[in-house]
């Protein structure tokens, strides 16, 4: 029962984690290599919010608003020029990992950072008592699955992002403000990037380097995906169940290994992922 | 004529070495710190860098060392094995430094060492380490295994009544080394290992583990982790698993337990030195840190504290032999002792330190209470080929 639990609250802290990079990286196939530290810029965003006294829970939003606001910035100066250059994006975004994790450390130093975690303690489910918090993430990840689903595919913005990245001279031949699409579509991303940082602080330290574990695994997660948020959503919960099978019956250093195995097989396999058909 | 010419060659030379000798002892005795001002070590550096500071400060005050004032050079070694070398190259043939008294990892410090044999320079190791690292110029003052282990692992069998033990690590050399050892000193005890587990050097999803301390109830967990993030996240991920059950961190200082705050709130912790040990060294190694370097005082450590007390201890070995002269110092470092804020100290077991160790439990508000001393523990034979 317990490695049930372990294995919902796996997939769901990878969903979470992999969902702004789904819509810069899946929907608008800009690599975006500042995942990493947008994840941290989350995480230091719980930070503030501890240090300034405020109901943890109030970082969510906070980060999530700090998250778009720098999407916005980075998409005018930086990645707008590059949506014709994708090579040169990577570089661009790497570089601007780099520099948001600098002016991190500069502003709050090397250390490891303590937050106040917005739940805590245990709840009993099935006679066992399972981290809260981890089970809260499991409907916070479906409930992010079902909106972003509905936004991509059910409302009129998600139809004209799709007619953008498909084509995008023809989407503006028919009057889609293409320009304005990609805008939102990256701040959105950006803004999902940053709470997502915020939400795995209650399980992992603030520390300057804090998003990059997770950035090789959810890469790997949204190229196996392909575009699609269900598809996503799948994606993590077979890769994390098998990740944590493997952790628990074989060994946790062979476990951190196999989301990466995977991905590769999988794409030798269908090299253009689950949900490309 | 001749015995003039000579009487006046002779009192040349005289005035000469008198002019020369009066010269040198003017001359500062320069000691060399490398550190890790950036890099990994950069968390604990200013603190090491500060209390190096106070003890050339206070030396400084009292004459210095025979009557020659001593001056710090302080160098970044990246808190690498290349940084390292780097910088005991500046220290030992640039900067001619009279000892170095540094702490650095062990892939570091492995690295620098065929630069201090070269340089012939007398090097104090002011870091706790795996253990079994010798080098004719070297001693250690901080602890090893055989140390710190011993105060967690009777603790909890005997006050705690553990019988079955867990332990938890990450796979570099320090978390293997430490858990061989530990998982070895329990079975000699009586105790019994039931689990092992080993997370890479940079995970810190801790998930499959936990369900695994819970699925085999050990009384007791141990773990010796990477210093950082896998740390925290993995005392942030038991307590909110609901774990309660007596939890020994091998790798966890002071500082680190202050800023996790409720994550850390009772594990217990083995240490030679805490700032609340009770005498009177101590307090006024504290006072005196407080009041020179007041809001920016970087809280002492086990790194800071035996990077003090080695300024003394080379103070007190020069003096013995009167010379800075690095084959007389080092035989004489493990003559010399020196009654610091962690006790009497002195370097002499195998180019290693008996020291007394604190098993401390961390309180709510991430301060760190002593709950029993271990009196002068014994480091074992390190380095037994060296006298």
């Amino acid at each position: 029962m317990v490695l049930l639990l372990d294995l919902l609250t796996t997939a769901a802290m990878l969903f979470v984690v992999t969902a702004g990079l789904m819509m810069i990286f899946g929907v608008m196939k800009i690599v975006n290599f500042a995942h990493g530290a947008l994840l941290t810029l989350g995480g230091y965003a719980s930070y503030v919010v501890t240090q300034l006294k405020l109901d943890p829970w109030l970082s969510w939003p906070l980060a999530f608003a700090a998250g778009v606001v720098v999407g916005m910035a980075v998409e005018q100066l930086i990645v707008r020029p590059l949506y014709k250059r994708p090579l040169d994006a990577i570089l661009a975004t790497w570089g601007l990992g780099i520099v948001i994790g600098q002016l991190i450390v500069m502003a709050f130093g090397r250390e490891v950072q303590f937050v106040d975690s917005p739940l805590s303690g245990t709840w009993s489910l099935f006679g066992i008592d399972y981290s809260a918090y981890r089970l809260l993430l499991v409907p916070v990840a479906i409930v992010m699955c079902l909106l972003l689903t509905g936004l991509l595919n059910g409302t009129r913005f998600g139809i004209r992002t799709r007619a953008v990245i498909m084509n995008e001279d023809l989407a503006s031949g028919v009057g889609i403000h293409a320009g304005w699409v990609r805008f939102v579509t990256f701040s959105l991303g950006a803004g999902l990037g940053t709470l997502a940082g915020t939400m795995i602080t209650p399980l992992s330290s603030v520390d300057p380097n804090m998003g990059m574990a997770w950035l090789v695994s959810a890469f790997m997660l949204v190229m196996v995906s392909g575009h699609s948020m269900v598809s996503l959503g799948l994606t993590c919960l077979v890769f994390g169940a098998c990740q944590v099978l493997v952790s628990t019956y074989a060994s946790p250093v062979l476990g951190g290994l196999t989301i990466a195995v995977l991905a590769a097989v999988t794409l030798r396999i269908r090299p253009k992922g689950f949900a490309h058909g | 004529m001749q015995t003039f010419q000579r009487f006046f060659r002779l009192s040349a030379v005289a005035a000469m070495a008198a002019i020369s000798a009066g010269a040198y002892a003017a001359d500062p005795i320069k000691i060399g710190v490398a550190v890790g001002l950036s890099g990994a070590n950069s968390v604990v550096a200013p603190a090491v860098v500060q209390s190096s500071q106070l003890a050339v400060e206070e030396i400084n005050a009292a004459g210095g060392i025979l009557g020659r004032k001593v001056e710090l050079e302080i160098v970044d070694d990246a808190s690498g094995a290349v940084g390292a070398q780097k910088a005991f190259d500046t220290l030992v043939f640039q900067k001619k430094v009279a000892a170095i008294i540094a702490m650095e990892t062990s892939a570091a410090r492995n690295a620098a060492l065929p630069i201090v044999s070269k340089g012939k320079v007398p090097y104090i190791y002011t870091s706790f380490y795996e253990g079994r690292s010798c080098n004719n110029a070297m001693y250690v003052n901080g602890w090893v295994p055989e140390q710190q282990v011993a105060p967690v692992v009777d603790y909890f069998l005997a006050s705690k009544g553990a019988k079955t033990f867990f332990l938890v690590g990450n796979d570099y050399s320090f978390g293997r080394g430490m858990l061989n050892f530990t998982k070895k000193y329990i079975e000699q005890k009586g105790g019994k290992v039931i689990g092992e587990e080993f997370l890479p050097i940079d995970g810190s999803d801790w998930t499959s583990v936990i369900s695994k301390i819970r699925s085999v109830k050990p009384d007791a967990l141990i773990s010796a982790t990477a210093g950082g993030a896998p740390n925290v996240s993995l005392a942030k991920q038991l307590k909110g698993a609901g774990m309660t059950l007596p939890y020994g961190n091998l790798a966890i200082d002071e500082g680190t337990a202050k800023t996790m705050g409720d994550a850390a709130s009772d594990m217990y912790m083995s240490a030679s030195y805490l700032t609340s040990i009770d005498t009177p060294e101590n307090k006024k190694f504290v006072a005196a840190m407080t009041k020179k370097f007041g809001a920016d005082l970087k809280t002492p450590n086990e790194l800071s504290e035996p990077q003090y007390e080695a300024f003394y201890l080379y103070k007190a070995a020069a003096e013995k032999v009167g010379s800075t002269d690095a084959a007389k110092v080092i035989p004489a470092l493990a003559e010399v002792s020196f009654n610091g804020p962690r006790g009497t100290v002195q370097m002499n077991k195998s180019r290693h330190t008996p020291l007394s160790m604190r098993l401390g439990q961390v309180q709510a508000d991430g301060s760190v209470k002593i709950l029993q001393t271990f009196a002068n523990v014994d480091p074992g034979a390190q380095c037994p080929n060296l006298n």
